[in-house]
């Protein structure tokens, strides 16, 4: 085996990983923090003080963000290249906004962390969000299987474990092991499809993939799909499911009610709004990038591919997501099943940006209008956990039924609550209605081969955003309509600024979506059309494994 | 051939039995450890299977690009140790709470 020496980091291109590392270390300075100067003081003293200095890391990122606007282009070594560390991370507007959007949510996560006393650790459980955060800015930049594949682990442990850490609480225990078991499972499944991949196409970059795919499909003049390959089809199979279990979908979304209910609301927040928000960015790099020769047609046409399962997948996940949620007392488990709703939506979104990839018009609109809902959806998310963060605080429970009276007690936050809700159901005139709009729109630009399918999947969600109004309903019916003796207290202001905030971004972005939507829609063509760098010394195009071939037969003939 | 003797068809066959035999633990143990070990079974399943692809690639080196298989290898060991210890330390919290290490008993939350 010929050594083959890889060529030398350049360490400018680590600016670009500015925010990584800025969180990287400052959670290290949380940790010790906690256990150096703060020994001894009492938990609620050093969860204000700790919790103060965990907000100095979401906005040193927002500073890092910003500076390279201020400075002008080209300043700070803020080189264009595309992809950095051997085109394993992209550096393109994609990671760069979503990195923006990840610290903003953190910054709404930590606040809600503050607001009452759930663990004795407070320097653990903020490095532990910190971390978190590291991994989803690396799952959303990463432009190769192993990267990805770390940043998912690096972002679900710290999850397994800030979702434990409710002191006193049996639930939160269980709730972390469950999250554990069904995670680390999944992990294992993605794994095993991540090598099978790799044997077949030899490489694990997403760009390079792509091309030894569309290789070998020009070679065997099929169409693509995945019709007679049993290998390939194993393992996009084992990817799904490993994407499946991160995103909540049907039928791996049985870990998620009972892990959203166990966990404190600030994690629960964390695990429905970054998690969610990172893996699907990395299910699209997967789907719409790398395995896209894979699809297969929808309607008409023979061949199989991953586009009917994604329809299976994502037509049950909406359907039953909200008939379940119909049934919940508790503010977190509803949400749960909410969410569950909202990743059935965004796999019909992903649908609608595959057929029009294939179609060849307009795919970064397409994929732009998910991330768009993807970015309004983790904002109202996280918005409506920090109610229940304040139920918790006040009352030591979270249910439904917990809110009643609150439209009297606290009109402003039942206000932005009760806007909250509407942008959940997608209502006009918040941005949960433009956002579902804009992506169901989509479809129509599909082929009309596509479209049929495609149609039904739309309709099938309307009828499910017209099912999902009773139980958001009912939460609006609690804070307007019930009265209550018991009442949660004034909320803090660590739960009141990120309600107020992310009710701001639902009515802000309903009535101006256009700079959102633009955004989004650029860092979507980025993330489609990234390639590998282009004249890379020891990086030529990768060859596929010998004696595998793609399609066809399996490594036995060997 | 850069391999030895031994086909690659039997490494992949190897593996998927692994796997396989881990995925069933994983279903059917109660006991939180054993889940744990089952869980270890398919990583490391998925690593034979990594290693032998790289190990019987005709042309390994350049070709693969930067990361070759037996990096990826060592990573997903690295992983693998990270989740044991996360494991670990959950099974311990649930243990004292409810004196139990089966699976089963720790369903407060339901529905």
């Amino acid at each position: 085996m010929p050594p083959s020496s890889p060529p030398p980091i350049d360490f400018s291109q680590l600016w670009a990983l500015s925010p990584e590392i800025l969180l990287t270390l400052w959670g290290l300075v949380l940790l010790l923090v906690d256990v150096g100067p703060l020994r001894g003081r009492p938990g609620s003293s050093r969860r204000k003080t700790v919790g103060s200095l965990a907000l100095i890391g979401p906005i040193g990122v927002f500073a890092l963000l910003l500076a390279p606007l201020v400075a002008g282009p080209g300043a700070g070594g803020g080189d264009p290249d595309p992809t950095l560390v051997y085109g394993t991370i992209a550096g393109d507007p994609l990671a760069t906004s979503f990195n923006g959007v990840i610290a903003l949510l953190l910054a709404m996560v930590i606040g809600m962390s503050m607001a009452w006393d759930f663990t004795e650790h407070w320097g653990a459980y903020f490095a532990l969000l910190l971390w978190a955060a590291v991994g989803m800015m690396v799952l959303v930049a990463a432009e190769e299987l192993l990267i990805l594949f770390l940043a998912l682990e690096l972002m679900t442990i710290c999850l397994y474990l800030a979702a434990a850490f409710e002191k006193d609480k049996r639930r939160s225990a269980e709730a972390g092991m469950k999250y554990f078991v069904y995670g680390s499972v999944a992990s294992a499944l993605f794994l095993f499809g991540l090598s099978l991949l790799y044997g077949l196409t030899g490489t694990t970059f997403l760009d390079g993939i792509r091309r030894v795919l569309v290789e070998s499909a020009a070679a065997t003049g099929e169409a693509g799909g995945l019709s007679g390959d049993l290998v390939g089809a194993t393992a996009v199979l084992l990817i799904l499911v490993g994407f499946g279990f991160k995103l909540a979908a049907v039928p791996f979304h049985q870990w998620a009610p009972d892990t959203y209910e166990g966990a404190p609301a600030p994690v629960s927040a964390w695990i429905a709004s970054g998690s969610k928000l990172a893996s699907l960015v990395a299910l699209m790099k997967v789907l719409l990038h790398a395995l896209a020769p894979w699809a297969g047609a929808v309607g008409g046409e023979a061949g199989g591919g991953w586009v009917l399962i994604v329809a299976a997948i994502a037509a049950a996940t909406m359907t039953y997501g909200n008939l379940a949620a119909l049934a919940q007392r508790n503010l977190k488990r509803m949400l749960a099943y909410s969410s569950i709703a909202h990743a059935g939506y965004m796999l019909v979104g992903v649908l609608a940006a595959m057929v029009t990839v294939r179609s060849g018009s307009s795919a970064a609109e397409a994929a732009g209008a998910v991330l768009f809902y993807l970015v309004i959806y983790s904002l109202t998310t996280v918005g409506a956990f920090a109610a229940a963060a304040w139920l918790a605080r006040g009352l030591g429970r979270d249910d439904i039924d917990d809110l009643d009276g609150l439209g009297v007690r606290s009109p402003g936050l039942a206000v932005c609550l009760a806007i909250l809700m509407l942008s959940l159901i997608g209502l006009p005139p918040t941005a949960g209605f433009v956002s579902k709009l804009a992506m169901f729109l989509e479809v129509l630009n599909a082929d009309a081969s596509a479209r049929s399918t495609l149609l039904l999947l739309v309709a099938l969600a309307l009828v499910n955003s017209v099912i999902s109004a009773f139980y958001y309903a009912r939460v609006l019916r609690a804070l307007f309509l019930r009265r209550s003796d018991r009442s949660p207290g004034p909320a803090p202001r660590g739960v009141s600024w990120p309600i107020v905030l992310a009710a701001l971004a639902a009515v802000g972005f309903g009535l101006e979506p256009a700079p959102l939507v633009d955004s989004m829609r650029s860092a979507a063509s980025a993330m489609l059309t990234i390639t590998l760098p282009p004249s890379p010394p020891d990086l030529p195009a990768p060859a596929p494994v010998a004696a595998i071939p793609v399609s066809g037969g399996m490594a036995m003939q060997k | 051939m850069t391999g030895g003797d031994i086909p690659l068809s039997w490494f992949l066959l190897f593996a998927s039995a692994a796997f396989a035999i881990g995925l069933f633990g994983v279903l059917a143990r109660r006991n939180a450890i054993a889940v744990l070990m089952a869980i270890e079974l398919m990583l490391n399943a998925a690593n034979i299977n990594l290693v032998a692809f790289w190990r019987y690639s005709d042309s390994p080196g350049p070709e693969a690009g930067p990361i070759a298989g037996v990096m990826l290898a060592i990573f997903v060991i690295t992983v693998a140790a990270a989740e044991v210890a996360v494991g670990i330390a959950l099974i311990l919290l649930c243990y004292r709470r409810w004196h139990a290490a089966d699976v089963d008993r720790y369903d407060s939350l339901a529905g």
